[in-house]
Order: C-alpha cells, then sequence, then structure tokens
C-alpha cells in the first residue's frame, strides 16, 4: 500500500516533468523525420522505420532513466525531502520499491506512447502486419529499462546524482557488452580475466531485451524467449532491489 | 526438581518483570536510554559526536522544550527519534514501540527544521499525500487537507503549486502535514525559525491547541519567550550532552531573586555601607532604580528609602528570564550536575 502511494507520487512527478514531455516530443520528431527520410532507404523505408523507430524509444528510455532516475532518491536527499516520507510509518525498502515502480510505470506509459505513434506510422505505410513483432520488442524494451530503472535507484540510493549517472551508464555499457566481455575474458590474462569474467556475470544480460533486427524484418519472437526474459527482468529486478534495501537502511539522512 | 521450580520462577519473574516495562514504556510518549550517536569521517577516520548516552523520558500530554546553542546535538536528537538517523548506541522508544520499527512512527508527526517539499504538488495534493502515508484512506485524507489548509490560513491556496508557496506558508503547510492525521506525539525542530511575528503567533497557537487536546509535543527552539509560554518542562542539552531537565517555574525559582525599586527623581543619596553589596543604584533619565540583588534584604532597603525621604513609585520583583539561566548554563556559571530526566505523566 504504502509502495503503491510512493509509486503514484513518482509518476505524477515523472509525468509533470517538462524533461518526459520533451523526450516524448523529441520521439515522435524522430519519426516523423524518419519517414521524411524513408524514401532515400531504396525501399527498406518501413524496416528502417519499425528498427529506428524501437532504437529510439530504448534510447529516450535510457536518457529518461539517466537523467530522471539516477536522481530518483538522491535528489529527495539532497532536497530534504526524504525527511517528510521516512519520518512517517513506512518502511526505506518500500519506499525504495515505490521510487522504482513510479518511475518504470512512467517510462513504460512514454514507450506506450511511442509504440502506439510507431504503430499508426506502420499502419499508414501499409504496413500494420508488423505490429505483433514490433510489439514484442517494446515489451523487451520497457523489461530493459525496468532492469536499467532498478539500477539506476541502487545507485541513487548510495550516491550524488552526477555518480549514479555515471554509475548506471557504465552498468548499461557492460550490460550490453555482457556477451561479447564473457567471451573475450578467456584472452585476458589472470586475475584480469577473472575480474572482466566477474564484471560480465554481474552487469545485466541486456543484449537477451533486444529483437529490434527480428522486429525491423517482421519476424516475432517465441513465448519462451519473453518469458525467460521476464523472468530474468523481474529476478534482476528483485535482486538489485534488495541489494539497494540493505545499503539503504543503513544510511543517516542529514 | 526443585531447582528446575527456581528456574521456572526465575523466567516467570522474568516475564512479569519484561511484561511491566513494556507497559510502562508504552506509557511514556518518549524515552531514550544512553542514546549515542557519532559521526566517523570516511577520509580521517576522526569521530565527530552527535548526541551522548542521552536518557530522557518525555510523558504523554506534556509539551518538553529541547534548547540548546547550535551544534549541540538537538536536530541529530530528533532525527534519531523520527528514524531519519540510526543510532550508534543505546535505544530509544515512541509509546514502547523501539524507534527502528516503522510502527513507532504511526502516532508521530513530525516538523523537520526548514521544511523541504515537492514543489510539483500543490498545496492540497501534498497533505493527501501525507495524510495517506501516515495511514488516512485517500477520502479521509482530502477532507483532512481541506481542513487543515484552512486552520493554517492557506485554505485559498489549494490549487497552488508548492514552488509558488512564501517559507512561511510552507512552514504552516509543514505544520499542517504533521497534524493531518491527529498525532499522539508531536516533534517540531525548530517550528519558529524564519517566521514573523504572526506566522509565531500562529505556530505558539497551535501548539497550544495540541497540548489542550493532550498531544504530547517535543520541539527545539531558540525563542525563548515561545519555550517559557510553551513548555511544562525544559531540556538543555549542551555539546551533545543533556545538562538539565527542569520545569520553567523551577529553572526560575532556583535563581537569585532580584528587586526593583522606582523611585521618583533623582536623590541625592550615599547608600549606606550596610547595604551596599546587596543595593544598586542605577540612575536614568526620569527616574531612580534602586536594585535589591538579595530579596532577604528587600524590607532594610525599603526602610532606608523612605527614612530618606524618598518618594517610592513602585517595588517590582525581577525573575531571571529562562534566556539569562540558559546563557548561564552554556557558559558554565551555573552548570548543575547533569541530570537523568524524570518526570513520567
Amino acid at each position: 500500500m504504502i509502495a503503491t502511494l510512493i509509486a503514484r507520487n513518482t509518476f505524477r512527478e515523472a509525468s509533470r516533468d517538462r524533461l518526459m514531455v520533451g523526450l516524448m516530443v523529441a520521439g515522435i520528431t524522430a519519426m516523423i523525420v524518419t519517414q521524411i527520410a524513408s524514401p532515400l532507404a531504396l525501399g527498406e523505408g518501413t524496416r528502417i522505420t519499425v528498427d529506428l523507430g524501437l532504437t529510439v524509444i530504448s534510447v529516450l528510455g535510457l536518457l529518461a532513466v539517466l537523467m530522471v532516475g539516477t536522481s530518483l532518491v538522491a535528489k529527495e536527499i539532497e532536497r530534504r525531502t526524504i525527511f517528510n516520507l521516512l519520518s512517517r510509518p513506512i518502511a526505506r525498502p518500500h519506499y525504495l520499491i515505490g521510487k522504482w515502480a513510479g518511475l518504470t510505470a512512467s517510462l513504460w506509459a512514454v514507450s506506450g506512447g511511442l509504440a502506439i505513434g510507431l504503430w499508426g506510422v506502420l499502419a499508414l505505410r501499409g504496413a500494420g502486419d508488423r505490429a505483433p513483432a514490433m510489439f514484442q520488442a517494446v515489451y523487451l524494451a520497457g523489461l530493459e529499462i525496468s532492469v536499467v530503472v532498478a539500477i539506476a535507484v541502487l545507485c541513487s540510493a548510495l550516491s550524488t546524482p552526477v555518480l549514479s549517472s555515471l554509475y548506471t551508464l557504465g552498468f548499461y555499457l557492460v550490460g550490453q557488452a555482457s556477451g561479447d566481455l564473457r567471451a573475450f575474458a578467456g584472452q585476458f590474462p589472470e586475475p584480469l580475466a577473472t575480474i572482466v569474467r566477474g564484471a560480465a556475470s554481474v552487469a545485466p544480460n541486456l543484449p537477451l531485451f533486444n529483437m529490434r533486427s527480428l522486429a525491423a524484418a517482421g519476424d516475432t519472437t517465441s513465448l519462451v524467449h519473453l518469458g525467460i526474459a521476464t523472468g530474468y527482468a523481474f529476478l534482476y529486478v528483485t535482486c538489485v532491489l534488495a541489494l539497494a534495501s540493505a545499503a539503504f537502511e543503513s544510511r543517516d539522512f542529514k | 526438581m526443585h531447582s528446575q521450580g527456581i528456574a521456572m520462577n526465575r523466567v516467570g519473574t522474568d516475564q512479569i518483570t519484561d511484561a511491566q516495562s513494556v507497559a510502562a514504556r508504552a506509557d511514556r510518549a518518549v524515552e531514550t536510554c544512553a542514546l549515542t550517536k557519532s559521526y566517523r569521517n570516511p577520509w580521517t577516520l576522526k569521530v565527530g559526536r552527535g548526541i551522548e548516552n542521552l536518557d530522557l523520558t518525555v510523558g504523554r500530554g506534556e509539551v518538553l522544550g529541547y534548547l540548546g546553542p547550535n551544534g549541540s546535538g538537538k536536530t541529530t536528537t530528533l532525527k534519531l527519534l523520527t528514524g531519519l538517523h540510526k543510532p550508534t548506541s543505546g535505544s530509544a522508544w515512541l509509546f514502547g514501540v523501539p524507534v527502528h520499527d516503522p510502527a513507532s512512527r504511526r502516532s508521530l508527526g513530525f516538523l523537520p527544521e526548514q521544511p523541504y517539499f515537492y514543489d510539483y504538488l500543490n498545496g492540497l495534493e501534498y497533505l493527501e499525500f501525507a495524510g495517506q502515508l501516515s495511514g488516512l484512506g485517500g477520502h479521509e485524507a482530502t477532507v483532512r487537507g481541506r481542513e487543515w489548509l484552512g486552520r493554517v490560513g492557506l485554505g485559498d491556496r489549494e490549487r497552488t503549486m508548492l514552488r509558488k508557496y512564501s517559507k512561511g506558508m510552507l512552514q504552516r503547510l509543514g505544520l499542517a502535514a504533521a497534524l493531518i492525521h491527529d498525532p499522539e506525539l508531536l516533534i517540531l525542530d525548530e517550528p519558529m525559525s524564519g517566521l514573523d511575528p504572526f506566522g509565531r503567533r500562529d505556530v505558539r497557537e497551535l501548539i497550544l491547541e495540541q497540548r489542550a487536546r493532550g498531544t504530547t509535543v517535543l520541539f527545539s527552539s531558540h525563542i525563548l519567550p515561545d519555550v517559557e509560554v510553551l513548555c511544562d518542562r525544559v531540556a538543555i542539552v549542551l555539546d551533545g550532552r543533556l545538562r538539565r531537565v527542569a520545569t520553567v517555574g523551577e529553572l526560575v525559582s532556583d535563581s537569585a531573586q532580584r528587586v526593583e525599586i522606582r523611585c521618583t527623581g533623582r536623590p541625592v543619596l550615599e547608600i549606606p555601607p550596610g547595604l551596599a553589596p546587596v543595593l544598586e543604584r542605577r540612575d536614568q533619565p526620569h527616574e531612580t532604580v534602586f536594585v535589591v540583588n538579595d530579596d532577604t534584604r528587600l524590607r532594610e532597603a525599603i526602610a532606608w528609602l523612605i527614612g530618606q525621604q524618598v518618594e517610592l513609585r513602585a517595588v517590582t520583583p525581577q525573575r531571571a528570564t529562562l534566556e539569562e539561566l540558559f546563557l548561564a548554563t552554556a557558559s558554565g556559571i551555573e552548570t548543575p550536575a547533569p541530570i537523568r530526566a524524570g518526570r513520567v505523566a
């Protein structure tokens, strides 16, 4: 109940943030520009529309996390608004869960809005049959955003907004390259190999949530893939929020 | 068998003692036992002291003023009680519930020093949110939010975004947020700071109103006349240690009594050697004031003045103000041995 209240307030905060509106406008503008430039794509206009549209959704999601998510908790501590919350009967883990859920929900809403816009563009192009693949890809992008928001909440609970942005971006980049890092680890001498393998294991396996190329070709993915990605995201978010809660529990607010 | 019986009796006695101490603790609004908070600098590893071995009890329905100079540990104590800081050692309870348990804050209203709010919310939205976090239902929070906005003089600002509120308005909104769920314990950190005289009067009246309805109030303040008016007891903390807990009356009656004798004109007099140690003359433009520093010699001083044909206008006892007593305690002139805080309502 408490987490829901905090999530609702965080959603309200994000939805009233001009940055989110700006990102939404930027996403729609990018889709329009894609349509203007699509005649140059030599018959691959639909493919490029889907690919760029999904990329825009993912990139804007990441930008929102870096600009809003990483200051989510740190800003409350800096501005001392957290005093008004944690002096009420609120367990600190519930506060973090609420923050994560609120921002995740608002980013899902933005992604959903952009996905509907992309679907409209595809329908106008007569490629409405690519909608199932496109919506699957947006769903996976949403899961990816949920994972990155959890990391942002962890960093934000422990550090300043600027450092949190850098840490989150680092996790994101390592996560995107986690498969390659694991493969390359064998090429490095010890103990570097173990460190690289460890970093690749701790960082989220973000390529699991990427099916943009598949969707651009109009191919859907299997329900098993979607199930595994959902389960993985749920487990990863749970672990990260548990870690954040443990670290946050002993923190003093000055 | 016999020893087993004794052991069982002991267990039984311990359980009764525990149950009694829990019941006694629940009867107190605030209790701390050897509560200590120290801060370690992560780079220099130097340990800074926040508060040390604080033993304090605040009974239900009591208003306790928590005084001390800047950096003495007042805010640290209040943050420890409200769960914003974790104690280094010692324990604290609110209504018998340990402060590390969020349930201890169910009946708590807290106003931090210089409160900050979400500037993307309006006044009513903020109070609704605050009320719901403290356990009110959605509709009830809205009704009480409107009621409290009216009571703190912000009834016509319920749709104004908080970024447009003045400092005084935010302070009043903070009080409304602390009171919206009718808490049994109100902890206020410098509630009068930054307020104009009207704002101070409003806050003072709100505290008096809460006292009348039986709410326990613990507040820190630098504005000693307000403390004098509002508090049942005063606790003085210096350098992280509790130095004194007493009623305002006790503090004042402990001090030496002075009496002022006002006389018309400026008579030419020489104070006799016998009265010189206790009688002081202060010439003022239209009158002369004689100050008797020892009230047991008052009769003697008056008799001498009348004998000198001086026209007396007023004889007024002068009590030391709380401010004077506080400054005396702070400067170590009159620093009694630390007292273990005592009264339980």
